[in-house]
């Protein structure tokens, strides 16, 4: 859940890039952390909980400061969650609060099962928090075009995205950066377009 | 009094300069009383919500985010061990101690400081209550408002972050 703090002028928010093992999510962020444009000081440290062979082990955090919307300092704070099966509770503790998920599934062929599988512990954690994909904006990344297995596009939206509401999705080679901001600036824009329908059906607030 | 529904983006109170105000004396004084160099007032999921104390030298957005992961690990593993009363934290140090302690459902109390911990857990009780009360007092007031966006213009979908060329 987003913080709005009328008295220092902030909004943050968080979002979570969810997926299987090794499909690419840290990438993401790395590549996100490496090339971003931002005024200097708006970009925070990448910190990543990790185990020695660079494997996610807690999560990976990366804050950075994007705009300033009517006075208001907007802080997107992004998370990835570790990919591999065992380590389920601590997905659990980092969908904790979050405001939009980008799911970064491995185009490989041989990955689809896995894939499927993480889709589906994502929605299964999601309904332990008491939270309802439905209601959370999400978009897909089909990560590793590159590699020679790649499954087709449309085999990955006809397992992945045939809920009743298809949400946006970008192809991706992340470590080569490509994809990476496209995915970064969809999901943002369905956030704060969620934020903007919100304030429009409660109203604007009063200033402090 | 109407929950508040946990998925709502603006769900946690929005704060207004009252709320800061007086979140900020609250922390102010436990500084006083205890001698803490920091104290910081975090969202469970991982948010900075405020601060008081030594600001410079560490880096609280990232404190923030670690504590409160640190925080859910180790009540989750309580919860392993059937342990239902899980309250609090204590990281001890060389330079600095750290001390995590729930103040509500969605926050937490991180103090981070060089004084005996006994200090601070006896002090720590006062301020999570006036803590508590503030976010219950602008939960009532505000349950629902968002943030007027409407000057963004959300055609243009490069125009939130960019990569450098």
């Amino acid at each position: 859940m987003a913080i709005i703090n009328q008295a220092t002028k902030e909004l943050q928010v968080k979002i979570v890039y969810y997926g299987p093992a090794l499909g690419g999510k840290t990438t993401n962020l790395v590549q996100v952390h490496d090339h971003v444009q931002t005024a200097q000081g708006n970009k925070g440290k990448l910190v990543s909980l990790a185990t020695s062979s660079d494997r996610t082990l807690f999560f990976d955090f990366l804050p950075i400061e994007a705009m300033t919307i009517k006075g208001f300092k907007t802080k997107f704070q992004l998370y990835t969650v570790p990919g591999q099966v065992i380590y389920n509770t601590t997905r659990q503790l980092v969908l904790r609060g979050c405001d939009g998920i980008v799911f970064v599934a491995d185009s490989q062929y041989e990955k689809m099962p896995e894939n499927v599988e993480s889709f589906q512990n994502m929605l299964d954690n999601l309904t332990a928090l008491k939270l309802n994909l439905g209601e959370i904006p999400y978009v897909l990344q089909y990560n590793k075009r590159d590699l020679p297995n790649a499954a087709p596009v449309e085999y990955m939206e006809f397992l992945l995205n045939n809920r009743e509401v298809q949400v946006p999705s970008f192809t991706a080679t992340a470590h080569k950066c490509e994809g990476v901001f496209e995915t970064l600036n969809m999901i943002t824009r369905l956030l704060l377009h969620k934020f903007i329908n919100q304030s429009q059906s409660h109203g604007a607030p009063q200033p402090a | 009094m109407a929950r508040h529904n946990p998925h709502d983006m603006a769900t946690l109170p929005q704060l207004i300069e009252e709320d800061i105000k007086v979140l900020n004396e609250a922390l102010h004084d436990f500084l006083v009383q205890t001698d803490a160099t920091t104290v910081l007032v975090i969202d469970k999921g991982g948010f900075l919500i405020t601060h008081q104390g030594e600001s410079k030298d560490f880096d609280l957005t990232t404190i923030g985010a670690l504590a409160s992961g640190a925080f859910m690990a180790n009540q989750t593993i309580a919860g392993l061990v059937n342990e239902p009363s899980f309250n609090s934290i204590h990281q001890q140090g060389e330079n600095f101690s750290i001390f995590c302690c729930n103040v509500d459902e969605e926050v937490l109390l991180v103090v981070i400081f060089r004084c005996h911990v006994g200090v601070v857990k006896y002090f720590v009780a006062t301020t999570t209550k006036k803590i508590a009360d503030q976010l219950e007092a602008a939960r009532k007031r505000a349950p629902g408002q968002g943030v007027d966006l409407s000057m963004l213009n959300m055609a243009d979908p490069q125009e939130i972050f960019r990569k450098k060329i």
